[in-house]
């Protein structure tokens, strides 16, 4: 092997070690909370002209080049997160071999040198005899930690091994498991799915989804209907409810009919409808017009965005737009008119107040008599293939977390010696959680045992 | 009784302990800390009492929610939460020094819901969005882990003290009722660990309710997001112990960085941020 391969190759297995080392974690985590907290700080999915409406040129060129305006969606933190499952899985490569051989370890004798040098050990002298001791270790040990597990020793010996939560080490591996899981699934999820908003009106059809992302558009491969869109109201004037009235058609065929609230969506074949907002549409508006010149008034039926003849004038009316509340005003139509080869002219006729002296278009006095007004629905429109995936990951997570914190895998080594006259024991353990607690659960076993075997009355 | 009487006694019995916490400490008599977690027992009961109360109360003015609403409600349930969560580690550890902050922190959260201009104590009915189980378990569940921080908060202040005087001499003057260094540390853990969880369990269960109420299990709004950075810290915390030059007083130190940042969340997002989270806009 050359010098250079040789390099090469250790600086790959440093590489190696590096990828998988807490200290990367420990790296990702600060770097990934500190991109949070920006992410936090500028306004999120904002266009160009409304940053340059908050900032200066400069920091907006900062502010798109680092995509601190999206950040969540931006290659850098998608990198990182990236970087965090790497570490994370080349951890997992490296630590889960040696907790499988160590587990798979088990002792077939025990050596009492060892066993005093362990951190949590205690040697006692007992003037018992070597049977005594020995029924009076099982004894406690089997009602204070669980079955004994007995190894070959030599005569005048005996040597046991209690173990308890051997599964529990694995725990931790459950709980990286689910981290991953959990991006795996929000991954098929940006990748596979889509999320966008679908208005409509009460007693109309739509299949049309716009994206929020995107400026795309998906058309469903069924349609929606809405009957009838409901809002109740407090005493206190607050909301309390919002209802839609739901039809899934396929075909022109009505197949499921339901309704939904805030916090009560309709699933069907994938997608699931969310009520998310409401609003106002007109329909129809019966407006009359007064010539201001001749006094001669004509009332015209307008539905919404459909140009009507304005009698034998070769004008033409139409009403292009509606406003629930007109700055302050309230409600408010815009009415156009136009004839061939002239500019339109139109205005915004206030509906509440009919006197107000702008009510005019053309040479017309504009009065609103009627308003056939309707509601339209806003639905959130999702699909996402990805959230089983991402709440099985939930649900392992949790499960992982709560048995790597409150549970532990224990282990206690006991060895004894006929020393004529009495006995000689070592008792030692080890722990996945070096806790006090359980050096605490040990000392009192150590002092159980002693107990029992010291003290005459006891024994029976 | 009403509500607001038992919260009001309440407010002055966190005052009263955590006094006589600090007492207990400062001049070394066992009794004023025996007393201490009496009082404070008082104030938890009567604080559970209020909550109860107040619960009824909603459903006699027709709108039946659980009191956990608004900003006011939760400052109160917050406070109960501290103060049962520290009563369990008192019981378990027999160390009733440790609850000098835990009672200050109910103190404080009760008296800024009682005396704060900012903060409503008025009953209100529930917004269509938060009409939903979800709310309870979402809400109980975060508290339980903001508790825990908190208490884990005051545990890493006692430790980072404690060390001090451990290194500069012998423990000497109101820090000889406190536990050992080695004991702080355990307990922190422990206190962290509790929380870890249950915030865990507050974030999914605030997301799988946004999930099945608006469609996305994440939307990096900004309560979510801090509360990810609260998760992010305490992740850290948990892996910096296993990192050689990482235990000891760096834990202690990014424990109570965790804790600021559960302060953010809960405050900071509330008045300086926008969300869809905005309970104390009123
Ligand atoms: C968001 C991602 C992560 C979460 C939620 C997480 C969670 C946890 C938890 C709860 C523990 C148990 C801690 C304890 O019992 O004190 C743990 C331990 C551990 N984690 Fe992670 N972890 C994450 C990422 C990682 C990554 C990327 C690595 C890569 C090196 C890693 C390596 C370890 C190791 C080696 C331990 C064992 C530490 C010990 O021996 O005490 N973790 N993790």
């Amino acid at each position: 092997m050359s010098p250079s391969t040789g390099t090469s190759s250790s600086s790959l297995s440093t590489l190696w070690q590096k990828l998988g080392s807490l200290r990367f974690t420990l790296l990702l985590f600060f770097i990934l909370t500190f991109g949070c907290v920006l992410g936090t700080l500028f306004p999120q999915g904002v266009g160009e002209r409304q940053l340059l409406s908050q900032f200066s040129p400069s920091t907006v060129k900062w502010i798109t080049t680092l995509q601190l305006h999206d950040l969540y969606h931006s290659l850098w933190f998608q990198a990182l997160l990236g970087l965090l499952s790497l570490n994370l899985i080349v951890c997992t490569l490296q630590r889960l071999p040696k907790t499988v051989a160590l587990l798979q370890h088990r002792e077939e004798f025990l050596d009492p040198r060892k066993l005093s040098k362990f951190s949590l050990s205690c040697t006692l002298r007992v003037p018992s005899g070597l049977p005594h001791a020995r029924q009076a270790v099982e004894q406690v040990v089997r009602s204070k930690v669980g079955p004994l597990n007995q190894l070959h020793a030599p005569q005048d010996s005996f040597a046991f091994v209690v173990e308890r939560g051997r599964w529990t080490r694995y725990m931790v591996y459950v709980v990286h498991l689910s981290v991953l899981i959990i991006f795996f699934g929000a991954l098929l999820g940006s990748l596979f799915g889509f999320k966008g908003m679908m208005n409509v009106a009460e007693g109309e059809t739509n299949n049309r989804v716009f994206l929020s992302r995107g400026h795309r558009q998906v058309v469903l491969p069924f349609q929606v209907r809405c009957d009838d869109f409901h809002v109740s109201y407090y005493d206190t004037g607050a909301p309390e409810e919002f209802r839609s009235d739901l039809v899934i058609l396929e075909d022109g065929r009505e197949v499921l009919r339901r309704s939904i609230r805030v916090n009560d969506p309709l699933t069907y074949k994938g997608v699931t409808f969310y009520q998310a907002s409401y609003g106002a549409i007109l329909k129809e508006a019966k407006v009359q017009f007064t010539d201001k010149e001749s006094g001669e008034t004509i009332t015209l039926d307008l539905a919404f965005r459909e140009p009507v003849p304005f009698a034998d004038s070769g004008r033409m009316m139409e009403l292009v737009d509606f406003a629930e509340d007109l700055s302050g005003f309230g409600k408010a139509v815009a009415v156009v008119t136009y004839r061939e080869g002239e500019q339109p002219k139109g205005s915004w006729i206030l509906v509440e107040r009919p006197d107000f002296h702008g009510n005019r278009v053309d040479r017309y006095a504009v009065k609103v008599l009627d308003l056939n007004q309707a509601h339209y629905t806003g639905l959130q429109v999702k699909r996402d293939p990805g959230v089983v995936i991402v709440i099985t990951g939930f649900i392992l997570l949790l499960a992982g977390l709560l048995t790597t914190f409150y549970t532990q895998h224990r282990k206690i080594f006991i060895w004894a010696q006929a020393t004529n006259p009495g006995t000689t024991l070592i008792l030692a353990a080890r722990s996945s959680k070096k806790s006090l607690a359980f050096e605490r659960e040990f000392q009192h076993l150590c002092e159980r045992i002693r107990e029992h075997l010291t003290n005459p009355r006891k024994e029976s | 009784m009403t509500s607001s009487q038992f919260l009001s006694f309440t407010t002055f019995a966190y005052l009263g302990a955590s006094i006589l916490y600090l007492a207990g400490v400062t001049f070394r008599t066992t009794k004023a800390l025996r007393a201490a977690s009496w009082v404070g027992l008082a104030a938890a009961v009567a604080n559970g009492a209020g909550i109860l109360l107040r619960w009824k109360e909603s459903y006699d003015l027709g709108y039946g929610h659980a009191p956990l609403s608004n900003l006011y409600e939760s400052l109160v349930f917050g406070a109960w939460c501290i103060m049962l969560i520290y009563l369990v580690l008192e019981k378990k550890t027999g160390h009733r020094s440790l609850g000098i902050v835990p009672s200050l922190i109910a103190f404080l959260a009760m008296a800024y819901a009682s005396f704060s201009p900012d903060v409503s104590s008025k009953i209100q009915p529930l917004l269509p969005a938060l009409k939903s189980n979800w709310l309870i378990a979402h809400v109980v569940t975060c508290f339980l882990g903001y508790a825990a921080f908190a208490i884990s908060f005051g545990i890493s202040g006692l430790y980072l003290w404690q060390r001090r005087k451990g290194l500069s001499g012998n423990p000497a003057g109101p820090l000889k009722l406190l536990p050992d260094v080695r004991e702080l540390e355990e307990y922190n853990y422990q206190m962290i660990l509790f929380g870890f969880l249950w915030l865990s369990v507050g974030i999914i269960t605030g997301s799988v309710w946004a999930n099945s109420a608006w469609g996305s299990y994440w939307s990096w709004d900004p309560k979510e997001t801090w509360s990810l950075i609260t998760w992010l810290i305490y992740a850290a915390v948990l892996h910096a112990r296993a990192v050689r030059g990482w235990q000891g007083p760096r834990v202690a130190w990014l424990s109570m960085l965790g804790f600021c940042s559960v302060l953010f969340t809960y405050f900071g997002v509330n008045f300086l941020l926008s969300g869809l989270h905005s309970y104390a806009t009123k």
